[in-house]
């Protein structure tokens, strides 16, 4: 995988890399995306469900209830006022 | 070894195996029926849950996962939350970011991962059961490493809740133990539905019916570059299962080579998402400068706790699902795993179980692991990815000891939601073959 290509990828993941990393996950990337051409050859199926099993949707009734004090919830959060505290959007 | 020994002794047993991440400092079992230890990635609110990961560091969780609870509920006392590959991004349990578990019959080897500490636990303490998960053969590769059974049910069958995701579409939460006898107590305590992860939801009843598997299938693809050792232990297994009356025959299985890859495609895919979660707010270290911009301070938080395997297969997983290669990767991959499931589907008509050795291989050194390639890594799960991406109930039975004096496994994989046949078949197992167990001393 080209040096471009690391970058842009790593931006998108929200990963700084090193000099050293870009080189390094850039040969180890190659070396395993390679190796992964044996997906080309592999027969395809017209069934491409996301599960191994069927999985059916379980509706509840649309209820209020707190299963969770939100004071617990906070606990090990860092909060200013109540909020949980986040970065500067810009 | 009483319940209470177990406690008492539990500080210097990990100083030497390092099998926990947190562990209990209670030296009373009150009124316990069982002692558990449990796999990190799973929440405890009396612990702190990390995941194998510095990122959660200081996680302390404000709820059980489903499979805590209920073992507690069942008297169960939690002694430990076990170390593992962070996130469970590896084979060996070396990728995590705080102690690796040695290996109980050799502490310079590995006890395969990533549930290595649930199984050295199990293999250590006496009366012990393990709570681990499976992604890609998490629970089978270790059991195999260290000679116990473990078992991952079919996808589905105990409630992902309170598990701290890896794959979504592959986790699975089992056993392990060194008695045989735990895999269908345990997984009868923990199974069932639970509206918090509606993929548990569709599971038809566990059966208990002690049904005796008449006859395996060995697929050729599945005894393909295996070690000298795995060879024979695996030959002298299918003679021992001819003479308990077990019909053992050979067959061909072409999808299985192309497990390896869809299975990574599809995993790294998953993790690079769920993995998107951890941005310094809300769990472990939230430390970050303020000063910076969100998408700066999201990426310093990650890139300085996040461990090399884990940034590998996020970067992995977040380029396989791009525009322009998600088709190629990701999509096909999704087909794959339907192939992969109708050749089960099709071998398993004539048959209970497939079987083939656990592992190509014996708990490797720490130091030839260090030398491997991540490459190297990912090939040494052929064995068993595949039940892994099929969702198919998968189980090690160790079934012999190398050379080198360390534990041999063979894995059964049987249809979708039928357990029964492969506790049946521990049970029976159990009765022919006996474990040699590792020396222990604190």
């Amino acid at each position: 995988m080209d040096r471009e290509t690391v970058e842009r990828v790593a931006r998108t993941a929200h990963i700084k890399l090193t000099e050293e990393e870009i080189q390094r996950y850039g040969d180890d990337l190659t070396e395993i995306l390679t190796y992964f051409e044996l997906l080309d050859e592999a027969p395809e199926s017209d069934e491409r469900g996301i599960n191994p099993v069927e999985i059916a949707d379980v509706l509840r009734d649309d209820e209020p209830r707190m299963d969770i004090d939100s004071d617990v919830l906070l606990r090990g959060m860092d909060t200013y006022e109540g909020y949980v505290r986040g970065p500067r959007l810009s | 070894m009483s319940m209470k020994s177990t406690l008492e002794n539990l500080e210097s047993v990990n100083s030497k195996y390092f099998m926990f991440h947190a562990k209990t400092s209670d030296t009373d079992p009150g009124d316990a029926k069982f002692l558990f230890s449990a796999k990190d990635n799973l929440t405890s609110k009396d612990m702190e849950t990390c995941a194998g990961s510095r990122i959660l560091e200081g996680y302390f969780p404000a709820f059980d996962a489903t499979a805590i609870a209920k073992m507690r509920e069942a008297g169960g006392k939690l002694i430990g939350k076990t170390n593992m590959d962070e996130f469970g991004f590896g084979t060996f349990s070396t990728n995590s970011g705080f102690e690796v578990p040695r290996n109980p019959y050799d502490l310079e080897r590995a006890c395969g991962g990533s549930s290595g500490g649930s199984a050295c636990a199990a293999a250590v303490f006496e009366d012990h059961v393990s709570l681990g998960v499976s992604t890609g053969g998490s629970i089978c590769c270790p059991a195999s490493f260290c000679g116990v059974y473990g078992i991952a049910p079919t996808y589905g069958r105990v409630s992902r809740y309170g598990l701290i995701d890896y794959g979504n579409s592959l986790d699975k939460i089992g056993v392990l133990s060194a008695r045989a006898g735990d895999l269908r107590k345990y997984i009868n305590v923990i199974a069932g539905r639970d509206e918090r992860d509606p993929t548990s939801c569709v599971q038809p009843e566990l059966r208990n019916e002690g049904r005796r598997m008449r006859s395996v299938a060995v697929p050729r693809e599945g005894v393909e570059g295996l070690s000298k050792d795995v060879e024979s232990a695996f030959n002298a297994a299918l003679d021992e299962l001819r003479r308990m009356g077990i019909e053992v025959e050979m067959v061909d299985m072409p999808s299985l080579k192309y497990a390896m890859p869809a299975y990574y495609v599809l995993a790294t895919s998953e993790a690079s998402t769920n993995l998107a979660r951890y941005v310094g707010m809300r769990y472990g270290h939230q430390d970050g400068d303020y000063s910076l911009k969100f998408d700066d301070f999201f990426s310093d938080v990650r890139s300085r706790y996040f461990g090399d395997e884990a940034k590998r297969r996020i970067l992995l997983g977040t380029f396989t699902r791009m525009a322009g290669y998600s088709d190629r990767y990701y999509s096909k991959a999704r087909q794959v795993r339907q192939v992969v499931i109708q050749d089960y589907k099709r071998v398993l008509k004539d048959h209970d179980a497939v079987l083939a050795p656990t592992m190509p291989f014996t708990a490797p050194r720490f130091d030839d692991i260090s030398k491997m390639s991540a490459l190297d890594n990912y090939k040494a799960d052929y064995l068993t990815v595949p039940a892994n991406i099929a969702g198919t109930p998968h189980m090690s039975v160790p079934c012999g000891y190398g050379s080198d004096g360390m534990p041999i496994g063979m894995q059964f994989v049987a249809d979708h939601w039928d357990e029964d046949v492969l506790f049946t078949m521990a049970e029976e197992w159990d009765k022919e073959f006996e474990i040699r167990k590792p020396e222990v001393s604190a």
